[in-house]
Formats: C-alpha cells, structure tokens, sequence
C-alpha cells in the first residue's frame, strides 16, 4: 500500500532520515515541513494521506494545533512523533496517536501501517509497540 | 594578758554581731539624742570621758562620746569588753590596782585612765551590744553614788530605747522601701509588657510579612499592618475567622484542614495557598505557624505569618520551564544522533547490522533518560510513577506477542532509579533483551522470561530467567559484546554483581545490586539528613 506522507519536522537530519525510511517502504513523500505555515501550504497543494507531525517545530510547539487543524479539516491522517509524548498525552482530536522519539524503522513502519489500515477502514487487531493511541 | 574576752562568753558572738549590725548604727554619724546622753552622764558622775560603746568584731566604736575625740579604738585596750562579761556592769575604782588591766597602754600610758564605770546595752533579748561608761583619769575608790550609778543605769536603758526606736524606724523603713521597689517591680513589668508589646507591633509592622495571632482555639485577634496592606480590608474585618474568605476557593478547604490538624495537635502549621491581594488577583503566599506554650505545655497563643512567594514560584516555573526545554533538547539530541547514525549507514550497506544494533542501544538509552529527566505532570511519560518496573515494561514492549502481550514478565518489588543509574539500567536490560531475542527465549515463539526483582534488606536482586527457548548446550566460548557492555554496567558502574547461570532449559542471569545503587543522590541525600 503506497501512501502520500507530509513529513512535519524542524530537524533536517531526522526529516531526511525519515524521508529515507518511508521511501524504502514504498511510500511517496509529498514534501517536508518546518513550520505549520508550510505544512499548510504543502497540505493545501498536494493529495495527503498520512501526516507525521513532530509537535515543537521551528515557529514554536505549534505542532499539536497543526494536527488538530489537518486531521478536523483537511482529511489528513495524523500520527505525531515527539520527543515530548506527554504533551499529547490527553489526545489530540483528529489524530490517531504518538510515535515516542528516537524510533526506529521498524516502529515507523508499523505505525505507518496501522494509521494508514485505520484510514482505508481496514481491519486491526492491536497497536504496534511504540505507538501510544489517542482514545 | 593579750586577750581580754578570752573567757568563755554565755552567748554566741556571731549572733551578738548580727544582732548588733541589726540597730544599723555602726558608723552613722553623731546624733543629737546620744550627745546629750553622754553629756548629761558626764556632768552627773563628774567625769572627763563619757561614751557609748558598741563592742564590733575587733574594735569598740563610739556612737557618742565626750572627752575622748575618738570614734573607735581597737578592741584589746577596751574596758566595756570586760564590762560584757557582767550581767549588770563593771566598777574599777582604779585600773592601777586591777589585775585585768595590767599592761593596758591606755592606763599606764596616755591618757593614764584610772577609773571606770560602765553600764550593759542589752538587747530585749539580752544580748550585750555595749556599755554607756564613763572614765576618769583619777582614781575613785568609793566608786559611784547611788544617784550616779541610778542615773548611768536609767540613762543606758535609755541609749538603749534610742536604738530599738531607730531599728523599729528602719525596719519600717525598709519595709516600705521593699514595698515601693516592689511596687517600683510591678510597675516596671507592667511597662515592660506595655513596652514589649509596642515593640512587638513595631517589629511585627515593619516586617515584610504578614504577622498575625490567634487565641488557643484559633481565633484570629491580630493582624499587622501588612496584612491590611496586602489585602486592603478594613482593620478588623478579618478577625474570628474571616480570614478563610481571603484565600482563593480552590484552597478554603485544604488550608482549613491542615489550620483545623495544627489546632487539634499542635504541630506547626506550614502550607501555600493562593491569597486574595487588594488588586483582585490571587498571589501564592507561603502560611505559617507556630504555637506558643506556658511551662505547663498549654498552648496560650498561635503566631502566624504570610509571606508572599509569588516571585518565588514564578521563578521557580520558569526555572522548571528551562529544565524541560533543556530535558527537550536532549531528548531532541538522541533523535538526531540516532538519525545521522542510519544516515551514515545507508552509504555502507555492510554496516547495516553495526548500525542497527548501536540505534537500538541508544533509544534504550534515551527511554530511560525519559524516565528520570525534570518532569511536569503533563511531560510525564506515562501515568503514575517513573519507577523500575514501567521503565522496564516500555522497555520490553518491543518483544511483545503477535497480540501484544508481553513476553518479558517483570513481578517483585518495586523500585525508583535516578539519572545516575539511567544508563546501565537502561545498557543492562537492553542487551539482555536483544541477546534473548537473537540466541535465547525470546529468539522461540513461545519462549518468554520472568524477570523477578527483590529487595532483600540492603540489597536489590534481580532474577532474569528465559524459559521455552533453544536448548543450551553450554556457555558460549566467546563473550560478545553485548555481554561485556551488560557486565560492565552492572560491575563497573552500579557496583554490583553480575551472573550467569547457563542451564540447559534457559539462561539465568542473577543481578546483584546494593539497595542504594539505583538511586545513589537519594540515598546520599538521607545520609546527610
């Protein structure tokens, strides 16, 4: 399953390193972002599947609103991925859940799968290590 | 003869003294009433010397005296000590012809005295103080008439009325003295509380705290200035127990609990709480108070204060803000260094397994920095405690079952760990874990391990014991490094004991840590307290 993935992250290094992991599993990376103002302009040009969201981005931890703000009103799948999980820990409306930082391929690659069978409406049986959900 | 009272005396010489000092005249001045005594003793037995005379320990010293123009003279020379021997009074018609004067330089020198006549002064309870006498230097061999010897007898119970009046005037006046400096006293502690307590309403005024007190039921009475300042009521206003009104609703309830705790016990009283300032915001102020108590250990008066820490708990905030951002940015670092790390290793294909193996290492590392770096309530990684057991369950969640239950059970005692102990905590069980899931029970489907933690009085054990897995034959030949990183983190930095039992139906691992070695600050911290 190839999915369209924004990646939302102010560290060059994790973001390319991403970037590298996702394409290796097949997906399509529309573009990377640093701040929320050009991962909205990047949503609003481009078909988005899955957004992965770091919540303290360049312009401040403008990340948690961002997610909301994709997930409520643009269709976008979201999964955050922080160094932070307890920001987040109370839910994020519209987001399926938190990828806890530093991770791994494997993890990512679990993660992306169970956010992206959550929005084709496939069945799931249980979250992947790593991945804490929002109720 | 050198000593003229050598002969045993029917009284006690130190209380005849203290009765003496007693009149309080010794060395007052002369005094009319005793003048005219002697003078009139004088002319009616016609001779040149008459005194009063008080014998004191080593002199005779004269109340009154004509002829003699001395106050005193020293005790040996006296005729009167002579006199104290005889219950009525001595005669020596001629001191030449007197075996008792012999010797005396008085008679045989100047100013040659040769007759004597003296009269006791007795107290009421009569102990001789001294004589009324009077001397001639010539000789009287029919001694005194009986109007003279009536009149130094009458005129001696008069010197000695003189006394008991003086004594009785100063006895009273004494008293009175004692009474005025007694009254004087009280007035003096009345002042002084007046003055203490001005001084207490200054002190407590000029303080940059908030100073109340209460009655021993907790009734406010006194508030100082600052108070009034502070909350801008009006004086008075928050006697009784209005005070409860000041503070911010979500607080009423607890800050009376704890006031109502210290009033029932007498502990101090210590809490923060949100207190309403006269601008209408609530300030975080710092409540304390003490009991004052009487000898008995009755409580008789609560002293309080209030001290503003809003700029305190601003700081220490922003203090906590600064903590977590820097906490952030370390964690934020992990990131970056494991991302470069796979970066690198995209170049290398043949150092896949190196780089994979050393990421893993490190997001070890970092989960466990998680758990001890500075939290708030909302960074903390999970709900509850960061103790050993929800480390280690984060930790293994990795390994979990196709369904998601864990393979690696953690059960026993539970315990806390400090930035100190993070790492080779962290190290330790990461390289357990991977060893287990290349070479041993987690490696097999249905293998799993039961890690048993215990604390046994000063020691910490840990118990790792892998079941299900491929059957060892025997201890590896070559320790790898993962084992080296797992014993040095036991050996070298948490000073415990590390070892492997390598059982044919599993690996056994037995970790023996001192109790102290995951939190090693803390337990420094309870030394020194």
């Amino acid at each position: 399953m190839t999915a369209r993935i924004l990646i939302i992250e102010d560290e060059a290094l994790v973001a390319m390193e991403l970037r590298f992991v996702l394409e290796d599993l097949g997906h399509k990376v529309v573009g990377v972002a640093s701040t929320s103002k050009s991962a909205q302009n990047l949503a609003r040009e481009n078909e988005v599947d899955l957004a992965l969201v770091d919540i303290h981005l360049s312009d401040g931890p403008t990340g948690i609103s961002l997610g909301r703000e994709l997930g409520q009103e643009m269709g976008v799948t979201v999964l955050f991925m922080t160094a932070n999980p307890g920001m987040v820990r109370d839910g994020v409306a519209g987001a399926i859940g938190v990828l806890s930082k530093p991770t791994d391929e494997q993890a990512v690659q679990t993660a992306v799968d169970y956010a992206l069978r959550r929005r084709t409406g496939q069945p799931v049986q249980y979250a992947p290590p790593g991945l804490q959900l929002f109720a | 003869m050198t000593d003229p009272i050598a002969e045993p005396a029917r009284w006690d010489e130190s209380e005849r003294l203290a009765a003496l000092r007693d009149y309080g005249i010794l060395d007052t001045a002369r005094e009319a009433a005793f003048d005219d005594v002697v003078a009139l003793i004088a002319r009616i037995c016609e001779t040149p010397i008459a005194v009063v005379n008080l014998i004191d320990s080593g002199r005779q010293w004269f109340k009154a005296e004509v002829g003699l123009g001395v106050r005193e003279t020293p005790l040996a020379t006296s005729f009167c000590a002579h006199a104290l021997l005889n219950e009525d009074g001595l005669v020596v018609p001629d001191a030449t012809k007197d075996a008792r004067f012999d010797g005396n330089p008085l008679v045989h020198e100047a100013p040659g005295l040769r007759f004597y006549a003296g009269r006791l002064l007795k107290t009421p309870s009569g102990l001789p103080l001294g004589t009324l006498c009077v001397l001639d230097t010539q000789p009287r061999p029919e001694g005194l008439t009986e109007l003279q010897e009536t009149a130094l007898k009458t005129l001696a119970g008069q010197v000695m009325s003189q006394m008991e009046l003086r004594r009785a005037l100063r006895q009273r006046d004494e008293g009175r003295d004692a009474l005025e400096r007694a009254l004087e006293a009280s007035d003096d502690v009345a002042a002084r509380l007046r003055a203490s307590e001005a001084q207490f309403r200054v002190l407590a005024d000029a303080m940059p705290q908030m100073v109340w007190s209460t009655r021993p039921d907790g009734f406010h009475d006194y508030y100082n200035a600052r108070w009034y300042e502070f909350t801008g009521v009006p004086a008075g206003s928050t006697d009784g127990e209005g005070w409860n009104d000041m503070f911010h609703p979500d607080d009423q309830q607890r800050a009376w609990a704890r006031w109502s705790r210290s009033l029932e016990t007498g502990e101090p009283y210590e809490i923060e709480y949100r207190l309403k300032h006269h601008s209408g915001v609530y300030r975080w102020t710092l409540g304390r108070a003490v009991a004052i108590r009487n000898e008995d250990g009755e409580i008789t008066r609560w002293f309080g204060t209030c001290t503003d820490i809003d700029e305190l708990k601003r700081l220490e905030q922003g203090r906590e803000l600064v903590s977590q951002e820097l906490s952030h940015r370390i964690k934020n670092i992990f990131a970056v260094v494991t991302a470069l790390v796979a970066l690198s290793a995209r170049q290398y294909p043949e150092a896949r397994a190196f780089a994979s193996s050393l990421r893993t290492r490190i997001a070890a590392l970092a989960r466990a920095h998680e758990f001890v770096r500075p939290h708030t309530e909302a960074s903390q990684p999970t709900v509850g405690a960061t103790t050993l057991h929800t480390f280690l369950a984060d930790l293994f969640r990795a390994y979990s079952d196709d369904t998601g239950a864990p393979r690696v059970h953690i059960s026993g005692d539970d315990a806390v760990f400090d930035d100190q102990a993070a790492t080779s905590v962290a190290l330790l069980f990461h390289e357990l874990a991977t060893n287990a899931a290349k070479y041993g029970a987690l490696a097999a489907t249905a293998g799993r391990v039961e890690l048993i933690t215990r604390r046994d009085e000063d020691r910490f054990v840990l118990t790792w014991t892998e079941i299900g897995g491929p059957k060892i034959e025997g201890p590896p030949e070559r320790q790898g490094f993962g084992s080296s990183l797992a014993s040095l983190s036991v050996e070298g930095q948490l000073g415990g004991r590390l070892q492997r039992e390598w059982a044919a139906d599993g690996l056994r691992i037995v970790v023996d840590l001192p109790a102290t070695a995951l939190s090693r600050r803390r337990a420094a911290e309870r030394d020194r307290l």
